[in-house]
């Protein structure tokens, strides 16, 4: 506990220089513009910043990059309650009942019922972060090549089961993703790997440019294609931003639960923002006295999803700094950003860096609070943004996307690759695939291949050693459990299905 | 039989009931084969150790059998039609990327970027050209300032002769 608190005064010494918190307001202020524009994501902010980020010091430069992360998270809220179209997917669930909120009249409790939420949330998994980081990492190093092989499986597993849709497919959609990862140079032998020769794949097919093919650009496509251009702006003005006691009376267990859910949805690999937003909603209408309320401008529909989003953004954080796997395709560039600067995501991060671990830790917690005081104020300024048509929205969003992908390497080539997966992504779409389970098996393969291989080296050829171990063995166990608790109601349901006819 | 849901019109009796599942499968099992015929010049296992082949081989020969079990799936239960493309927004969208791609090196950002923007707006015809152009050209304006003195990247704009 004094160890705890040490550490935090350490981290609050260095997220409070002028310039940390500089960086942060900056982060926290990009994040929420990015948010409140709708076809705008993170990832792709994150991708066209990073190479902004080398000049600055390494804490200063993953300061502002978490700060656009959970900033982007409290933004997307405000479009999903005053437009009605989620800024960002992880607020999809936000426009239920934040929408219906503002079309009572109650736009300004909404928002700042999503606000408290959030600051919540934030502050309960930044101390999460703090508590669990100490001995995460020292479970990290109890781990092998077996270990890291089976938890990153689970990982995966997670992902396909979180995925909405068929099982059977979104497994293919992970298969898929982990040969996407094998493009390139074999990191054992140098061989080049399903290249055809073009220098340019040498390197691999960077996810970047995948992740914004199938979702950014995708996504467009599927927008301009069903004629999606009119929006509608409930709340002109906001006013009576303060919600009543009465509000906060029901929000409050709402915004507990959605913060549990969202932390724990975080920490696994294979969850993240986006699931927690949803599992928080979902929750709620299942515990709640009164379901019939929700999609009508239930306040808890609003608290729980925001919370949850906003904690499992943050508490994403834990398996990248304590085990170095990336849980979300955004970690995975925050990989990107930690090699750039020199520093090897994994349990050395706490021990040799802990003004960086400590440093990052508490400038999640300034950032959450800077979030509150600048956004509530702030919100004339998203509501005047939002009037712009999508019309003349998307190409600028197209462009800046350009722009940002081409800044990563400079390389026209990976422009050309994006287009391809932006297509593929939209024939996905078509065909009911979800792309997010792929994404996760690209980021993750490298890393899974490199130590399936080693594990298998170590066991000299036998494939037990995944069943042998103990804590591998345990992990594996959970993902098959996964498995079946999710194939079973599928079957049982087609089942019936077919037994109609 | 006879008071079965309307499936879009579709006879039930037909082969294939899901064509989403059903083409959807095939297609990650050719994906998996390409990937087979890909890397099928890569060495296999060396005793103990994976070669560079090994777990490509191990995860295409896996993504056939889900892509399998995806199109038995589609001919087994009844499923959605497929929907329609919309080829306009797919065509000017993928066209704009490569405009981009293409003109930023030898053209500058300026001068890409405004093409870009004019050649992605088509992609709706929801479009009204006059305020399209001002706000491309604002936009390429802005991003001529951001990108190369706010942001500092290196970012030529002018064509270089």
């Amino acid at each position: 506990m004094i160890d705890l608190l040490s550490n935090l005064a350490l981290g609050f010494s260095v997220a409070a220089t002028p310039q940390n918190l500089m960086l942060c307001l900056i982060g926290c202020v990009v994040g929420t513009l990015v948010g409140v524009l709708p076809g705008v994501g993170s990832l792709a902010t994150i991708a066209m910043l990073l190479p902004i980020t080398f000049g600055l010091p390494p804490v200063g430069a993953l300061i502002m990059l978490a700060g656009i992360y959970y900033g982007a998270q409290y933004g997307g809220s405000t479009t999903s309650i005053l437009v009605n179209i989620p800024g960002e997917a992880t607020s999809v669930v936000t426009t239920l009942d934040g929408y219906q909120m503002a079309r009572q009249g109650r736009a300004g409790p909404a928002l700042a019922i999503a606000a408290i939420g959030s600051f919540f949330a934030g502050c309960v998994a930044t101390v999460l972060i703090a508590a669990l980081g100490a001995p995460l990492t020292a479970l990290a190093l109890l781990f092998g090549p077996a270990e890291y092989f089976s938890l990153m499986t689970l990982g995966l597993i997670f992902a396909v089961v979180l995925a909405k849709g068929s099982v059977v497919k979104a497994l293919g959609m992970v298969l898929f993703g982990l040969m996407l990862s094998m493009v390139g140079s074999d990191l054992e032998t140098g061989v080049a790997r399903m290249t055809f020769d073009v220098p340019e794949l040498a390197d691999g097919i960077g996810f970047v440019n995948v992740a914004m093919g199938v979702f950014g650009f995708a996504e467009i496509m599927r927008n301009v294609g069903s004629g999606q251009g009119s929006r509608e702006i409930v709340a002109e003005k906001v006013t009576g931003l303060m919600p009543t006691v009465a509000d906060l009376k029901v929000a409050a267990p709402a915004i507990g639960r959605g913060t549990i859910i969202g932390s724990v949805l975080g920490i696994l690999p294979g969850g993240g923002a986006i699931i927690a937003s949803f599992a928080g909603y979902t929750v709620e209408k299942r515990v709640s006295k009164h379901p019939e309320r929700f999609g009508r401008g239930a306040i808890e529909g609003v608290a729980a999803p925001e919370s949850a989003n906003n904690a499992a953004a943050q508490t994403s954080f834990i398996p990248l700094l304590t085990l170095g796997i990336p849980p979300n395709a955004v970690m995975a560039l925050m990989v990107g950003a930690m090699t750039i600067q020199g520093i090897v995501p994994g349990p050395q991060v706490m021990t040799k860096q802990p003004d960086l671990f400590w440093g990052m830790i508490a400038s999640m917690w300034l950032g959450n609070a800077m979030l509150v005081v600048i956004n509530l104020p702030m919100i004339g300024i998203w509501v005047r943004l939002l009037r712009v048509p999508y019309r003349l929205l998307f190409p600028c969003i197209i462009v800046f996307c350009c722009i940002g992908l081409y800044s990563i390497n400079n390389s026209p080539f990976d422009l050309g690759i994006a287009s391809g997966f932006a297509i593929f992504g939209y024939w996905l779409m078509k065909h009911d695939f979800e792309p997010a389970p792929m994404l996760l098996g690209m980021i993750l393969g490298p890393l899974m291949e490199e130590n399936l291989r080693r594990a298998m080296l170590i066991a000299r050829g036998d494939p037990t050693v995944f069943l042998i171990r103990p804590i591998s063995a345990g992990l594996l166990l959970i993902a098959v459990a996964l498995l079946v608790l999710a194939v079973l109601p599928n079957i049982r349901k087609k089942r019936d299905e077919v037994f109609v006819e | 039989m006879a008071d079965q849901p309307n499936l879009g019109g579709r006879k039930t009796g037909a082969f294939i009931r899901a064509p989403q599942d059903f083409y959807g499968g095939l297609a990650l099992v050719a994906l998996a084969v390409f990937t087979l015929w890909a890397g099928s010049d890569l060495s296999g296992m060396h005793g103990f150790s994976f070669g560079p082949g090994t777990a490509p081989r191990l995860f295409a020969w896996l993504l056939i059998s889900f892509g399998i079990g995806v199109t038995v799936m589609g001919v087994i239960f009844d499923g959605p039609r497929l929907e329609r493309w919309s080829a306009r927004g797919v065509i000017m969208t993928t066209a704009s990327i490569l405009v981009f791609a293409t003109t930023i090196r030898p053209l500058g950002l300026i001068i890409s970027t405004f093409a870009a923007f004019m050649v992605s707006a088509s992609a709706t015809s929801e479009t009204r050209w006059v305020e399209t152009i001002i706000a491309g050209a604002a936009m390429s304006a802005g991003c001529a300032i951001l990108f190369p003195y706010i942001l500092n990247l290196p970012f030529q704009l002018w064509p270089q002769f």
